[in-house]
């Protein structure tokens, strides 16, 4: 047994330094890790497997292992010329030869060639076996004892086989991964041992093992004896080995011994083209680096327009000279403003300097970045064709009629009337051009004169003043006043006895017209004419119940029909004189209602809601149309006496003028005032009408409407009148031409009443 | 009915791409994407509408005209790049796999694109390049002064250096420049040639080194673009001015440092057969141009050339053996040596071999301005600005050897009558006699005094300019607005107002004296003026005639009364008017539209800007002399 392990290794000692000898180990496969551990490490080491290994029936220690554990590690860690020294070693015993060697150091027995003294023949004699504990193989342990058998029999049971008493062999047990762990860290060599499953234990891997992992991980053949680059062996060629035998009869063709023609031909145009220089065989094919130049622009140029050149930087100016007038060099605070900007929003790239000579002008250190920004905006930044306008901008500014040609309009404040510091939120002129009355937010009705203001005849009532409004008729003279839930029609005093009497019939009559079919919730409760005096009102319509006072009362042109508005829903009443009847004509109406209007000559009637103007006919009882200023919050509207045309102020400042011939939008929409627009109105006969806002003007402009259709309305502003004081943020709340005259009434905010002339 | 309209299927949304759609439309990368709309010229457009272009999204991103992206997509330059880049793979390959020999081949092979078709297609004529050169100038000139650094090659720079060499010289010969400026950033140059107006920058020497925050990779792309466009606009010029491109360059000079001096130009022989040139009726300016004029214009011009000292012209003679190297002699001259008679030599040394050379020749005198002195450059100015300024203007320029070599004479030359001195004037104690003598000759200036002199086009006086002397201001050559600041100017509306001015801060110590109560100096004028102002405010004849009455009182006599209050009426009167136009101006912007408005507002913007500008800088300057004038009179 041991002569066959000693064998073995000689063997495997012979193929190692076959392969090992020409170059050292390769540094991949380290064999000499631990070269400094001791042997009787490795001892301890190995008698710790075999313990490990074989729990507990075979607790000693095997020495013959142990030694040629020993033996293996000494052969891996051998140096290159102690191989050397085997491999001569091993030469010999690989001959085997008869002569003898004196060499008997070797473990196992080397045989003695002696003539026989019978014979006289040469004989080998082997050294006679000692019976000590070496030699018998019997006392080895056999760690295997359940037989060669397929060992995944029992890879799920407890027990790995049976001995030969037919006794369970228990699996020995086997540390956890810890342990393993540990035993890897510990034992250097861990990584060179297996488990094996048939002796149930980790077994060291043999060199020749090892080394056909590594050939294996070297992508090598495995087999270290397989010899790549053998010569070799001509089997079929030379000379005597030829192939007697075609593999086919066909006749050879001509084609392999005839040179061919064409080639010839394509080869010959080759040369001839060398020969002339057509071809430059060794010229690099890349053209010369230098670009040849030629006439590029000699023939015609396309027709295709030649792209937009680039625009041309800025030209320097005066500031970028190295020796600048003085008062081109900036302060030190444009200095500082100047470094504190971002450069991209500096006006200038540089700070002018000033030198006293050439020679002291240093580099220009932002050169470089300056050329690269230009070459940036060629190529990255997007260019618009942007048309310069070199017109004067004064040359923009409409062309229109000088004011001073369109006269008369009003120009002056001819006459104030303070209202003791109420606002005065309405006024209203007398048809006959000569009376003003003016309400406010005391709740003083003032009657005055507009020719020299004198007050004729104060009413207080106890509230604030919503609304007063002229009768336009003739024939009578009254007015209404809208305070609370109440419309009061007063008359001025001193009025000449027929009209007195009609007003009297008018407001109270003595036979009251029957009362109308369906009852109205307005009440008319009339002082008998008898009894009427100017001091109190001679009519008065208790209308529904309702916080603030109606905001607007518009008198239909003939007389007899009066429009109310209140706030909330089915604000608005129509009130007819005749037939002391009240009416609601909307059930419902989108929005809450801003104003009403009646038409000057048509049964039309306009109902501005806080965004829209509806335009209903009343007769039809339908909607015609809806007109659309844009304006965020309607807060006046006036119509053109002659009834096509319509303004409407907001009070997000604009003033939209409709042609109601034309379209719903607006004709034009004007922004001229600073703050909201309280009031509107047209002149009922010269062509003017004004406006008044919250900033305290009053615009004056002129309207001419032409009766031809195609021409567009004139809009001529004409003057600002200032003189109300702005209070509160309040400013002009009415305007109201004076009939027959280009004279203009205003309230204000500030208690005034002014009467504007021309 | 017809088809419905889809959104994003015509219009805004079809003729503009963003950059990442066509990055991806032309499969490139985005380097090579930049390097292509730098050579083509193609650059981002504004959408009218950016939300219509980019199918609703208002997100910032850059469109390109979808066309533009079209055509370079069958552009050869592209498929040149794609083929460099599976050159660059090859070769990398190739060199991965230590293949040298394949490697060497390849490298061989390299693709290379060439720019002539794009040069052609982004300037269909001559005079769309030269319009356009510009920025190739600049550039070029900066290069030129670079160092070379692992980015930027050697031999580009040297390029760069050859094509700004070319123009100065051609920019001399033809008497090209108009217009020098020298500012803080460099020295700015304009020219004319061929009718447009050409303006370059060019730093001063200084050796400038490139930010870290600039992308080499885009100029040297620019470079590459403009140095072919160079090429063939120097081409161009040279030969129709009758002279050998490039010009030979004499690397002996080079490497002295002779810089312009180093090529010579070279005059091409003409082979156009002088009928042709003549049978046709040329018109310039609407003029009928007959061979009688070209004949007097070419005569003129072989009298002015033996004396035109500025190009160093070898012979016709020595020329001709070159020539025949030349590739670009389109015809070979075999065809008419008889025609080359001892008569003609004018055709035949080809000073004025097309019309077009006619047109471009200088007919002002200024550009001849320096024609009749020498110039002496002292060692401290900068020769290159110089000797291209002076050369250009005809005159004979010559600098010392540390200067670099090439100078025409040396410093004792008899005939320098200005020398451009750049230094404080400093006593020289052992001057000798003839030292002294040639210093009493010449004429010792400061180098801006030829840079006024050209932009004055007529030679100023030297005094001002003298050595060691403060300078007057340098003023741009190029003019700025109209309605801009003119330093040359005197002020003569502002001193009116600074009259008035003081006139207001005498009556402001007035009143205050009033207010004091020491009424002893001047006590008539105060009551006068107040008079006078009443009689201008006057309005009707009674309160003229209490004015008259204060007046008197005053004691002013009637007559200058009369006068003053007449005068002031029409102040009054002025003021008014204006004041009235002014209100009624006011309301007619209401009837403006919004879109007039709104443009009124931002012309009156920069007007009113301006305007600040200006009078800020007429404040300073009054300050200026206040304070100047206060300091002569306290010293």
């Amino acid at each position: 047994m041991a002569a066959a392990d000693v064998k073995r290794h000689s063997k495997k000692r012979k193929a190692a330094p076959e392969e090992e000898a020409p170059a050292p180990p390769p540094a991949a496969f380290p064999q000499d890790v631990g070269l400094e551990m001791g042997s009787e490490d490795e001892g301890e080491d190995g008698g710790d497997v075999s313990d490990d290994g074989v729990v507990d029936h075979f607790p000693e220690i095997d020495t013959r292992s142990d030694t040629e554990d020993e033996d293996y590690t000494e052969d891996g860690e051998d140096e290159p010329d102690e191989s050397e020294e085997d491999e001569e070693e091993d030469e010999e015993d690989g001959e085997s030869s008869e002569e003898t060697s004196d060499d008997d150091l070797g473990i196992f027995p080397k045989a003695k060639t002696v003539i026989s003294d019978i014979t006289g023949q040469p004989k080998r004699v082997y050294p006679d076996i000692e019976p000590d504990y070496d030699s018998d193989s019997s006392t080895e342990d056999t760690p295997n004892r359940v037989g060669d058998i397929p060992m995944h029999w029992y890879d799920d049971l407890p027990h790995v086989g049976y001995d030969i008493n037919g006794k369970k062999v228990l699996r020995p047990a086997r540390g956890d991964e810890l342990d393993k762990f540990l035993k890897t860290v510990e034992d250097p060599e861990a990584w060179t041992s297996a488990f094996d499953k048939n002796l149930q234990m980790d077994k060291p891997l043999s060199p020749e093992e090892l080394d056909i992992i590594r050939r294996l991980q070297q992508g090598e053949n495995p087999d270290a004896s397989y010899d790549p680059y053998e010569p070799t062996v001509e089997w079929f060629t030379g000379k005597g080995k030829e192939e007697i035998m075609p593999l086919s009869a066909a006749p050879e063709p001509k084609r392999r011994w005839i040179p061919s023609k064409w080639e010839k031909q394509k080869v010959m145009k080759i040369v001839r083209a060398i020969r002339q220089g057509r071809i430059l065989p060794n010229k690099p094919k890349t053209a010369s680096t230098q670009p040849q130049f030629y006439p590029i622009w000699n023939d015609e140029p396309s027709s295709a327009p030649a792209p937009l050149p680039a625009p041309k930087p800025r030209l320097p100016g005066h500031a970028e000279s190295y020796n600048p007038p003085e008062e081109y060099l900036p302060t030190q605070e444009e200095r500082e403003k100047w470094e504190a900007t971002e450069p991209e929003d500096r006006e200038r790239d540089f700070l002018p300097q000033k030198y006293a000579a050439l020679r002291l002008v240093p580099a220009y250190d932002q050169f470089i970045k300056e050329r690269f920004n230009r070459q940036l905006d060629l190529y990255l930044a997007p260019r618009v064709h942007r048309v310069k306008l070199q017109i004067d901008p004064e040359s923009l500014i409409p062309k229109l009629p000088s004011p001073s040609s369109l006269k008369p309009f009003p120009v002056y404040k001819s006459l104030q009337v303070a209202h003791e510091g109420r606002r005065v939120r309405t006024v209203s002129v007398s048809p006959d051009g000569g009376w003003v009355v003016t309400g406010d937010e005391g709740g003083v009705v003032r009657l005055w004169e507009v020719m020299v203001g004198k007050e004729i005849k104060r009413w207080t009532f106890k509230s604030k003043i919503g609304a007063v409004e002229w009768c336009p008729r003739t024939d009578v003279s009254f007015f209404a006043v809208a305070i609370e839930d109440r419309i009061h029609f007063l008359f001025p005093p001193n009025l000449p006895a027929a009209i007195l009497a009609a007003t009297q019939h008018a407001l109270s009559p003595a036979n009251l017209p029957p009362p109308p079919a369906v009852p109205s919730p307005v009440k008319w409760v009339s002082v008998p004419a008898a009894q009427s005096s100017t001091d109190a009102p001679i009519l008065s319509l208790h209308l529904p119940s309702s916080p603030e006072p109606p905001k607007q009362l518009v008198w239909h042109r003939k007389g007899d029909y009066l429009a109310s508005v209140s706030e909330g829903q089915a604000g608005v009443w129509m009130h007819q004189i005749s037939r002391r009847h009240s009416q609601a004509p909307f059930k419902k109406i989108k929005g809450a209602v801003q104003l009403v209007l009646f038409h000057p000559s048509k049964p039309h009637f306009f109902v501005a809601t806080q965004r829209y103007v509806r335009m209903y006919n009343l007769a039809e009882q339908k909607l015609l149309k809806t007109l659309m200023p844009g304006i965020r919050w309607i807060s006046c509207m006036d119509v053109h006496p002659s009834g096509d045309h319509l303004i409407v102020g907001g009070y997000d400042r604009k003033l939209c003028w409709f042609d109601l011939e034309l379209s719903d939008k607006p004709y034009k929409i004007l922004r001229y005032h600073s703050r909201a627009l309280r009031s509107v109105h047209f002149h009922p006969t010269y062509p003017l009408f004004a406006s008044s806002s919250d900033d305290g003007s009053i615009q004056v402009f002129h309207a001419r409407v032409y009766n031809d259709l195609m021409t567009n309305p004139l809009i001529v502003p004409l003057k600002i009148l200032r003189g109300h004081e702005v209070k509160e943020g309040l400013g002009v709340f009415a305007v109201r031409w004076v009939p027959r005259q280009p004279w203009l009434v205003s309230a204000g905010a500030d208690g005034q009443v002014s009467v504007w002339c021309s | 009915m017809g088809r419905l309209k889809q959104k994003g299927k015509a219009g805004a949304a079809k003729a503009y791409v963003t950059r990442t759609a066509a990055v991806k439309k032309l499969q490139c990368s985005l380097a090579d994407f930049r390097r292509l709309c730098i050579l083509k010229g193609i650059y981002p457009r504004e959408p009218r509408s950016r939300k219509k272009a980019n199918k609703g999204s208002s997100a910032p991103t850059n469109f390109y005209y979808a066309k533009d992206i079209a055509y370079l997509a069958h552009e050869p330059v592209l498929r040149k790049l794609r083929e460099h880049k599976t050159f660059a793979k090859r070769l990398s390959r190739a060199l991965g796999r230590g293949e040298w020999s394949s490697a060497k081949s390849l490298e061989e092979n390299k693709p290379v694109y060439r720019l002539d078709h794009i040069i052609k297609e982004r300037y269909p004529t001559f005079v769309d390049a030269v319009r356009d050169i510009d920025d190739a100038l600049c550039m070029i000139f900066l290069f030129a002064s670079l160092p070379s650094d692992s980015k930027v090659s050697p031999t580009l720079i040297e390029n760069c250096a050859r094509l700004a060499a070319e123009w100065q010289l051609y920019v001399m010969h033809t008497h090209a420049l108009r217009k020098v400026f020298l500012s803080i950033k460099g020295v700015y140059y304009q020219a004319e040639v061929f009718d447009q107006t050409v303006t370059w920058l060019v730093p001063y020497q200084f050796t400038q080194t490139i930010p870290t925050d600039v992308d080499v990779r885009v100029m040297l792309t620019f470079l590459e673009l403009y140095q072919t466009l160079l090429g063939f606009v120097f081409f161009k010029l040279y030969t129709d001015a009758g002279l050998v491109y490039p010009p030979p360059l004499d690397t002996k000079k080079d490497e002295g440092a002779a810089g312009v001096g180093a090529f010579s130009l070279q005059e091409a022989k003409d082979t156009r057969p002088p009928v042709t040139t003549t049978s046709k009726v040329v018109e310039i300016d609407g003029k009928r141009i007959s061979s009688k004029d070209v004949r007097q214009t070419i005569k003129s011009i072989t009298a002015s050339n033996p004396d035109d000292p500025d190009v160093q012209m070898t012979s016709v003679e020595a020329a001709q053996a070159n020539d025949d190297d030349e590739e670009f002699v389109e015809d070979t001259t075999e065809e008419n040596p008889d025609e080359d008679t001892p008569s003609a030599p004018a055709f035949t040394t080809a000073t004025l071999p097309t019309l077009k050379t006619l047109s471009t020749l200088p007919q002002s005198t200024s550009s001849k301005l320096f024609a009749p002195y020498t110039f002496w450059l002292s060692r401290e100015t900068s020769r290159p600005i110089f000797e291209f300024i002076v050369r250009a203007f005809g005159g004979r320029i010559g600098w010392p050897a540390t200067s670099g070599s090439g100078s025409p004479f040396d410093e004792t030359d008899e005939s320098i009558t200005h020398v451009i001195i750049d230094r404080p004037a400093v006593q020289k104690p052992n001057e000798t006699e003839a030292e002294r003598e040639r210093r009493r000759r010449r004429k010792y200036v400061q180098p801006q005094w030829v840079v006024d002199c050209v932009n004055a086009g007529k030679i100023l006086l030297e005094d001002l300019y003298a050595q060691g002397k403060t300078l007057p201001p340098h003023l741009s050559p190029f003019g700025e607005r109209a309605d801009a600041y003119n330093p040359t100017a005197g002020l003569i509306g502002g001193e009116e107002d600074e009259e008035m001015d003081e006139e207001e801060v005498v009556e402001g110590e007035g009143e205050d004296d009033e207010v004091e109560g020491s009424e002893d100096e001047e006590p008539v004028a105060r009551p006068a003026k107040a008079a006078l102002k009443a009689a201008a405010a006057a309005e009707d004849a009674a309160a003229l005639r209490a004015a008259e009455l204060a007046a008197e009182a005053a004691g002013v006599d009637f007559g200058t009364f009369e006068k003053e209050t007449k005068k002031a009426q029409k102040k009054a009167r002025k003021a008014d008017a204006p004041k009235e136009d002014e209100a009624e101006q006011d309301m007619n912007k209401m009837m403006m539209s919004n879109k007039q408005r709104k443009l009124y507002e931002r012309m009156k913007y920069g007007e009113k800007k301006r305007t600040v500008e200006r009078q800020q800088l007429e404040q300073k300057k009054r300050s200026l002399e206040k304070e100047k004038k206060r300091r002569a009179k306290s010293s």
